[in-house]
């Protein structure tokens, strides 16, 4: 009971926040709304029994993936009352779009009712008594390494790229620096001076 | 089916989170219904005084070194996100577990060394 109040209380959460994407005339607004949405899509998960795919979602979908929609729209310069203006004419696009999605979903459905061909069951039966997590960890590290340690290239070149791509040394930055103000001693900066009486201070 | 009993307290949290949250929005509108009076009018909108009408947006446009920052948070967080399922089976994929993370970790420590020596990370 309280499983079926907790899905439909996410899933109509998620589409209402959906549209609101979508029909929201801030952009900014959009992706506070997209951010609500991905909150409800990892409670759905959570239902579901994917674990990781829940926490996923909130560690690297909302705490990643959202700032850098936000930071995306705000550093845009365009004006978002023209965009909106062409709204007939990708009509028939999004049209298009949305039907390819609908028969998309129908295909999937209709495979699932089939059953599913369950060729990877073959090559890695998946437990059923343990979580998802440790499912995913017991095979990640050690039968999937290669692929693991190729994704942290992956990972390595993209932080590159974006360096390269959008860094610019400025000129005129003064940084800390931190060794030489631990290796700065007392007496480097003070001085002690036997001061006689009625002469000026020589500095 | 998977144990959904533990995250009991988390639903129990969020339906007090609704109910507060809603209080405190429809509490006050309410209240000004049955005591205050509505009478809407331009001029209490308008601005006066040492306000003067806004010039232009309020919507600056941010810079481009956000991007970068924002990037740089993403790659880590993912780091992070691979952690997580190797902290939990740790004591059943062993030596070669851990010596594949140390693996992953000097490939991310390389290219955070990278960053800082390029100066991605400073700021002014």
């Amino acid at each position: 009971m309280i499983q079926a109040f907790a899905f439909y209380l996410f899933a109509t959460m998620l589409i209402a926040s959906a549209v609101l994407v979508i029909s929201a005339r801030n952009p900014v607004h959009s992706v506070l709304w997209l951010i609500l949405g991905f909150f409800n899509a990892a409670g759905l998960m959570l239902l579901l029994g994917a674990e990781f795919i829940a926490m996923l979602l909130v560690i690297v979908y909302v705490g990643a993936v959202a700032v850098l929609f936000l930071f995306v729209v705000m550093m845009l310069d365009i004006d978002f009352a023209e965009l909106r203006a062409g709204f007939v004419r990708y009509l028939p696009f999004g049209l298009l779009l949305a039907m390819v999605l609908a028969v998309e979903m129908i295909f999937a459905v209709g495979a699932w009712k089939a059953g599913s061909l369950e060729m990877a069951q073959r090559l890695v039966p998946i437990p059923s008594d343990v979580p998802n997590i440790e499912a995913i960890g017991d095979l990640l590290y050690t039968r999937y390494l290669y692929v693991f340690e190729g994704a942290g290239l992956v990972l390595l070149v993209a932080l590159i790229g974006a360096i390269v791509l959008t860094h610019r040394a400025r000129g005129g930055i003064r940084p800390q620096n931190i060794s030489e103000q631990v290796k700065r001693r007392p007496q480097d900066a003070t001085r002690n001076i036997d001061q006689p009486v009625g002469q000026g201070v020589e500095l | 089916m998977v144990d959904l009993s533990e995250y009991l307290p988390i639903l129990l949290f969020l339906g007090v989170a609704l109910v507060l949250s809603s209080l405190f929005v429809f509490g006050p509108m309410a209240l000004n219904h049955v005591t205050g009076a509505y009478k809407p009018n331009a001029d209490k909108l308008a601005e006066y005084e040492c306000g003067f009408p806004a010039f232009e947006d309020a919507r600056a446009q941010f810079d481009v070194r956000f991007y970068l920052v924002a990037i740089l948070f993403i790659i880590f967080d993912l780091e992070a996100a691979f952690l997580y399922p190797w902290a939990v089976s740790l004591d059943k994929i062993g030596w070669t577990g851990w010596f594949a993370m140390m693996g992953f970790l000097v490939e991310l420590v390389i290219g955070f060394a990278y960053a800082w020596k390029k100066g991605a990370l400073e700021w002014e």
